[in-house]
């Protein structure tokens, strides 16, 4: 189903007011995307699919708490999604085990970035590649920073400013 | 940016390492500014989940979170019982009757205590709605209330039929015209018992040749015991 056509928020009350087809009908509707976000970031797939689990107990747990002046309501299930993904990344201590597929492209074009509609894409498109990389590396990919210095072969300094900054740019292309 | 904003980006963004994480996720149960500044971050950037490719789950996903939560799994017929509205519609239907019966016998009863009263709520087997009710004060005659007027095709009649549970079979009480109170004597027959079983049935006009319901059954319900 489009997103524009699920009622992402009537699915939350629902659950919230324990309606168990409300959570089968996100799961059936995010499941394969929300696998897809964790996956990347814990390239492992029954590790993705733990964290999809876990975030599906969460959102039907915390959907009485979702309150919908915060944000989206298909916001909150991506976020829940990604941050239980990070957290099991960083907890692990994954550092560098950036193995021989990722070693590949050892140039500054190193995410394959699919370009879309919408304002942070065009506000991405404004950024320096290197820089735009760093962004999506570690949103997408997960990557810390280290991680990132060392895909890039870059100075974790540089990379740490890069990032600060890109992110300062974003936020004021974006106002 | 301000500092707040700068660890709201970075939280977002997943750069920070396992420790600030850990803060951050702490503080924004109660720091409201922070939890701001995450949000609209998170909105920022979620169009960003597009550039990973979905991932198909393994079949067994569902049922582990089902499992977890303790859902009943759901197999088979796509509407479980649970979610059976003219069910649960019935049931409520039938308990308002039966409430608002007992209510009556209660306000309305003589201070004769009559030693048994009995009360049969039929419905209809389809959909549980409730369509009749029976009275017993005693053991010896009944009252059939109807709830409503039940429609019945022009070349067919009600009948009304009972049945004990160690009887044969069941035993005609006569025929009921649709919305029509009606007393009738149970003389001829054993006592009134708790789950006897009482029935009205469609028939040929003039009620059932063979001295057994023969048609589709209307309304359906056991006798039980209020007093």
């Amino acid at each position: 189903m489009p997103e524009a056509d699920f009622d992402y928020e009537a699915c939350l009350l629902a659950c919230a007011r324990g309606e168990q087809p409300a959570l089968r009908g996100l799961y059936q509707q995010e499941s394969s995307r929300l696998l897809g976000v964790a996956l990347r970031i814990v390239r492992d797939k029954a590790v993705a699919e733990d964290i999809v689990h876990d975030a599906f107990i969460k959102v039907w747990k915390g959907a009485a708490s979702f309150d919908p002046h915060k944000g989206s309501a298909r916001g909150w299930v991506y976020s829940v999604t990604r941050h239980l993904a990070l957290n099991a990344v960083r907890s692990s201590g994954r550092e560098v085990p950036l193995s021989e597929e990722h070693e590949r492209a050892e140039h500054t074009d190193t995410f394959d970035y699919q370009a879309r509609s919408g304002r942070i894409y065009s506000c991405l498109e404004q950024l320096d590649p290197a820089r735009r990389n760093c962004i999506l590396h570690a949103y997408v990919d997960g990557y810390s920073h280290s991680e990132i210095a060392q895909k890039l072969g870059t100075p974790l300094g540089t990379v740490k400013a890069w990032i600060k900054r890109s992110l300062a740019a974003l936020r004021e292309c974006m106002a | 940016m301000n500092s707040i904003d700068e660890l709201a980006s970075e939280y977002v963004l997943g750069t920070l390492p396992a420790e600030q994480r850990a803060e951050v996720e702490q503080r924004l149960a109660t720091d409201t500014a922070l939890r701001a500044a995450v949000d609209a971050w998170e909105q920022r950037l979620l169009p960003l989940t597009e550039q990973a490719a979905p991932a198909t789950p393994s079949v067994y996903l569902w049922r582990r979170i089902e499992r977890s939560l303790g859902h009943s799994a759901t197999h088979g017929s796509p509407v479980s019982w649970w979610n059976r509205l003219a069910l649960w519609r019935g049931l409520a239907g039938a308990g308002i009757v039966a409430s608002l019966v007992l209510a009556t016998l209660l306000l309305t009863r003589t201070a004769v205590i009559h030693p048994t009263a009995y009360l049969v709520v039929l419905v209809a087997p389809q959909n549980q709605a409730p369509g009749w009710v029976i009275q017993a004060s005693n053991t010896q005659e009944i009252q059939l209330i109807p709830l409503g007027v039940m429609e019945v095709p022009a070349d067919k009649t009600l009948q009304f039929w009972t049945k004990g549970e160690d009887w044969q079979g069941p035993v005609s009480l006569g025929l009921v015209k649709p919305g029509q109170t009606l007393s009738v004597p149970l003389d001829k027959l054993p006592p009134l018992a708790p789950n006897q079983l009482f029935e009205l049935t469609l028939e040929n006009p003039g009620g059932s040749k063979t001295g057994k319901p023969t048609g589709p059954i209307q309304a359906i319900g056991r006798a039980v015991k209020v007093i």
